[in-house]
């Protein structure tokens, strides 16, 4: 057992490594930071100069060791773009980030599992076959152009709630919230609807094949015939068993929808860490760049690891065959 | 009684305090608050309303008294002398003063500034007493006040105590997050990337001044995002408006759109040394463009209106030359540029040698100049018509920049906006030959060679004399006319959106200037 987790541990290390290691040989093909650096009156001299400055004329494997090196000991380095330590940066961007997630999976976990159940429970009315049909557009529709409807007919045309930004924030030690101003919440309706829409539809999809399956278990055949009532069939006995495997799907899905805010974040101008990342594409800010990816794979490699050694716990298997 | 007065004093004094707001949003966040670390339009743009110069820029862009209130020349052509405005104070009351511009200029010409190059002619700067500074000239410089409308003065006091002596861009200090201009607006919060907010300075010298008392600059990169916000009210002004919502924000009676024209001049430049092509079916085959007929009938197949129409819409102007007509020393003489006309451009061909056309590499950014690929694309078919086929390279800028500096290119498309708003500015940067010791084309990439052109721009340089400077650049634009160095195609437009409330002044340079707007 023991043996099986370090082996999970090392296993996850490596991922991290080599996550890295293809970052930064594709930083190259990014494009060249040097020109948004440097103004107008730049010679080729100054170019060359600054190239060698911050190291960028060694190959990409030189480069990445220097990397890892700065952050085994917590420097991250300074963004080139604005001149500031990445870590601060990252730090004063999270909040954003992690507050529409963490929304944005809270409404897409409850609505979906919502209509999850009404959907398997009345799968031939009319209802639940137009919420299937629309749930086709989460699914299909891409991220950006769900964002563009929603402000052009919330923002600008009904006018209830603002087009971008984050509202109000009040700023609680170092974490800045929206949860606390009227304005923060307003702010946060509609990208954490766009953010997630896929996630929804698809807990929703999963919820409602898992329910039908389990509906179909002579268990519930049992005690159907027991004589229970139709809600206490569904509720205590079939959708627990449902949510099992939905737990497990969800979980990893939040990963996803931190990874993912790139897109809503940047059409809503939502200042969190995807923004952030965006820009620094578009600048070539490779320490940003480098911090993000590492941030990201530290985190899918995380949520990973926990959810294979809680495998441990639940399979006996596992256990006794001491992998 | 005197309780009275002093209530109805309050009143009035909160009443004509009353705020004004002002948000605006624009694509680029400006990098730092340091006006000497980055050249960069957004960084200079935005400081403008924080920090001011010796010397600024009117809304015709001709320079007008700013922090000096006049300046003459010393002697014959041994530099200028500037006379200092006083009862000047800095955002934190400290008054300004010849000890400010010096130490401004040594900063602002350090090894770690990015504006070192506007003094490079520069051999001494003297403080003559408190209110005047004398600047000397390596050679007799005419435009030297012209070129530093942009140059920003700080405090040396506030400099040396926060610890920003020098502009550091790498690792960033305090004046990259803080700023103690004389502006007529202070910096009151800042958060890079995220929001930056302006408050007046009420202690601000000048009077020509809107009624904006607070201002608050949010980027929004993605220009859907910027116009929905515009159209939702949540923004009153956005820079740009993207070309093709134009039409449609005009039809809108709760916005405005504002157009102008920018100093920026859009070209096509080519490989003017390469012995060979290097791209295209003709790959390794000897370069046509060496040949001046066939940059001639590159110049001729394009039909430049019709790019202003179908693109731009209708929004900017045809360019002669590698200067807009507003900018200083702009050539009346060679206004002209070459018509459309296919049958010419093909009969040129045919005289080069190339009956049949040929086939080449075209590069061209995707990211850097209003709708620059849809302009390549128009450009690919335009030459397409009299038998050259460009294949079509387009790419983002920060890709696009290292393949010029490689010569990865038989033709590329190039904006120009000199910085000094001075045809002198071009001529150093695109039709010199390069020459890095010189400090000279360094951003001509085709690296066009001209012995008569490299003559004469040390002259014009240091000519007084107006009249005997613009005969010099009039012989310049008609060298580089005639051998088709470049092939300018237009200025690019200004657009600007804004709620229908707000009035505001569009400076070609596409400075956003807050004292001239006013919310109502």
């Amino acid at each position: 057992m023991f043996n099986y987790i370090l082996k999970r541990v090392a296993q996850s290390g490596l991922v991290l490594l080599v996550v890295g290691l293809v970052a930064f040989s594709m930083f190259r093909f990014v494009g060249d930071p040097i020109d948004n650096m440097l103004g107008q009156e730049r010679t080729v001299e100054d170019v060359e100069r600054l190239r060698t400055e911050l190291g960028l004329d060694l190959p990409f494997i030189v480069q990445y060791g220097r990397f890892l090196g700065d952050a085994v000991q917590g420097n991250f380095g300074v963004s080139y773009r604005q001149g500031r330590p990445v870590s601060d940066i990252i730090i004063e961007r999270a909040p954003a980030t992690l507050e529409l997630a963490v929304v944005s999976a809270f409404l897409a976990i409850s609505i979906g599992i919502i209509l999850g159940v009404f959907t398997a429970i009345r799968r031939d009315g009319w209802l639940a076959s137009v919420i299937m049909t629309t749930s086709l557009i989460g699914v299909s529709l891409p991220t950006f152009l769900i964002g563009i409807v929603l402000i052009y007919i919330f923002s600008v045309d009904l006018g209830w709630l603002p087009s971008f930004g984050r509202g109000e924030v009040v700023q609680v030690g170092f974490w800045s919230t929206g949860f606390l101003t009227k304005s923060g919440w307003l702010a946060l309706i509609l990208p954490a609807i766009t953010l997630g829409l896929y996630q929804m539809t698809l807990i929703m999809r999963l919820v409602r094949s898992e329910m039908l399956e389990v509906l179909r278990q002579d268990y519930v055949r049992f005690a159907r015939a027991r004589g229970l009532s139709e809600r206490v069939v569904h509720f205590r006995h079939a959708l627990k068993n449902t949510l099992v495997p939905v737990i497990t799907v969800t979980g990893l899905q939040l990963g996803s929808i931190i990874a993912f805010a790139i897109i809503t974040e940047s059409v809503f101008q939502w200042p969190g860490l995807g923004l952030l990342f965006i820009n620094a594409i578009q600048f070539v800010d490779i320490p940003v760049m480098a911090a993000y990816l590492m941030l990201i794979s530290v985190m899918f490699v995380t949520i990973n690891l926990v959810v294979d050694l809680l495998y441990v716990f639940i399979d006996p298997r596992l256990r006794e065959g001491g992998l | 009684m005197k309780g009275i007065t002093l209530t109805a004093l309050a009143l009035a004094l909160a009443t004509s305090t009353h705020a004004t707001t002002l948000k605006w949003a624009g694509t680029t966040d400006p990098q730092t608050m340091d006006p000497h670390a980055v050249i960069s339009a957004p960084v200079l743009g935005f400081l403008n309303n924080v920090y001011e110069g010796l010397v600024r820029r009117g809304k015709d862009m001709a320079i007008e008294p700013a922090l000096a209130s006049s300046w003459e020349p010393i002697g014959n052509g041994e530099g200028w002398r500037f006379n200092l405005r006083k009862g000047v104070t800095f955002h934190d009351g400290a008054t300004f003063n010849a000890d400010d511009v010096v130490f401004s200029y040594l900063r602002a010409s350090s090894e770690a500034a990015d504006t070192k190059g506007w003094f490079a002619p520069i051999s001494e700067v003297k403080k003559v007493d408190d209110y005047t500074v004398d600047f000397f000239t390596k050679a007799p410089n005419p435009i030297f006040p012209d070129s530093i409308a942009n140059w920003m003065i700080m405090d040396e006091e506030w400099s040396k105590s926060v610890g920003a002596t020098v502009p550091s861009k790498e690792e960033g200090n305090a004046a990259t997050l803080q700023t103690n201009g004389t502006g007529v607006y202070a910096l009151k919060k800042r958060q890079p990337g995220l929001e930056t907010t302006l408050t007046r300075h009420n202690d601000w010298w000048g009077e020509d001044v809107g009624n904006i008392t607070e201002a608050t600059f949010t980027p929004i990169k993605n220009p859907a995002t910027a116009v929905a916000a515009l159209l939702a009210g949540n923004v009153d002004m956005i820079n740009p408006v993207p070309i093709q919502d134009a039409a449609r924000l005009e039809q809108n009676s709760q916005v405005k759109v504002h157009k102008g024209i920018e100093a920026r001049v859009i070209m096509l430049g080519f490989a003017q040394q390469a012995e060979v092509l290097k791209y295209g079916a003709d790959k390794g085959k000897a370069n046509p463009f060496l040949n001046v007929k066939v940059r001639e009938a590159v110049a001729k197949a394009i039909s430049v209106p019709a790019i202003l129409r179908t693109i731009m819409r209708g929004n900017a102007e045809p360019a002669s030359q590698l200067v807009s007509p507003a900018m200083r020393g702009f050539s009346e003489a060679y206004a002209e540029r070459p018509s459309f006309d296919v049958k010419g451009a093909k009969s040129l061909l045919a005289e080069a040698g190339y009956p049949n056309g040929f086939s080449f590499g075209l590069k061209c950014p995707n990211d850097r100049y209003l709708n620059d690929e849809a302009v390549c694309q128009a450009v690919t078919s335009m030459l397409a018509k009299v038998g050259i086929k460009a294949e079509l390279d387009a790419m983002p800028v920060r890709t696009y920049w290292p393949e010029l500096r490689k010569d990865n290119f038989d033709m590329y498309l190039l904006g120009w906006s000199p910085g000094t708003f001075d045809h002198e500015h071009p001529v150093r940067f695109l039709a010199s030959t390069p020459n890095s010791e010189k400090k000279l084309g360094s951003w001509n990439f085709g690296d066009y060679s001209n012995a008569r052109i490299d003559e004469l721009l040390p002259m014009i340089q240091s000519e007084i004399d107006d009249t005997k400077r613009q005969a010099m650049l009039d012989e310049v634009t008609g060298i580089y006319q005639s051998e088709h160095a470049y092939v300018p195609l237009y200025i690019q437009p200004l657009v600007w959106g804004t709620g229908k409330n707000v009035t505001l002044v569009q400076r070609p340079d596409n400075f956003f200037i807050l004292r001239w707007a006013s919310v109502n």
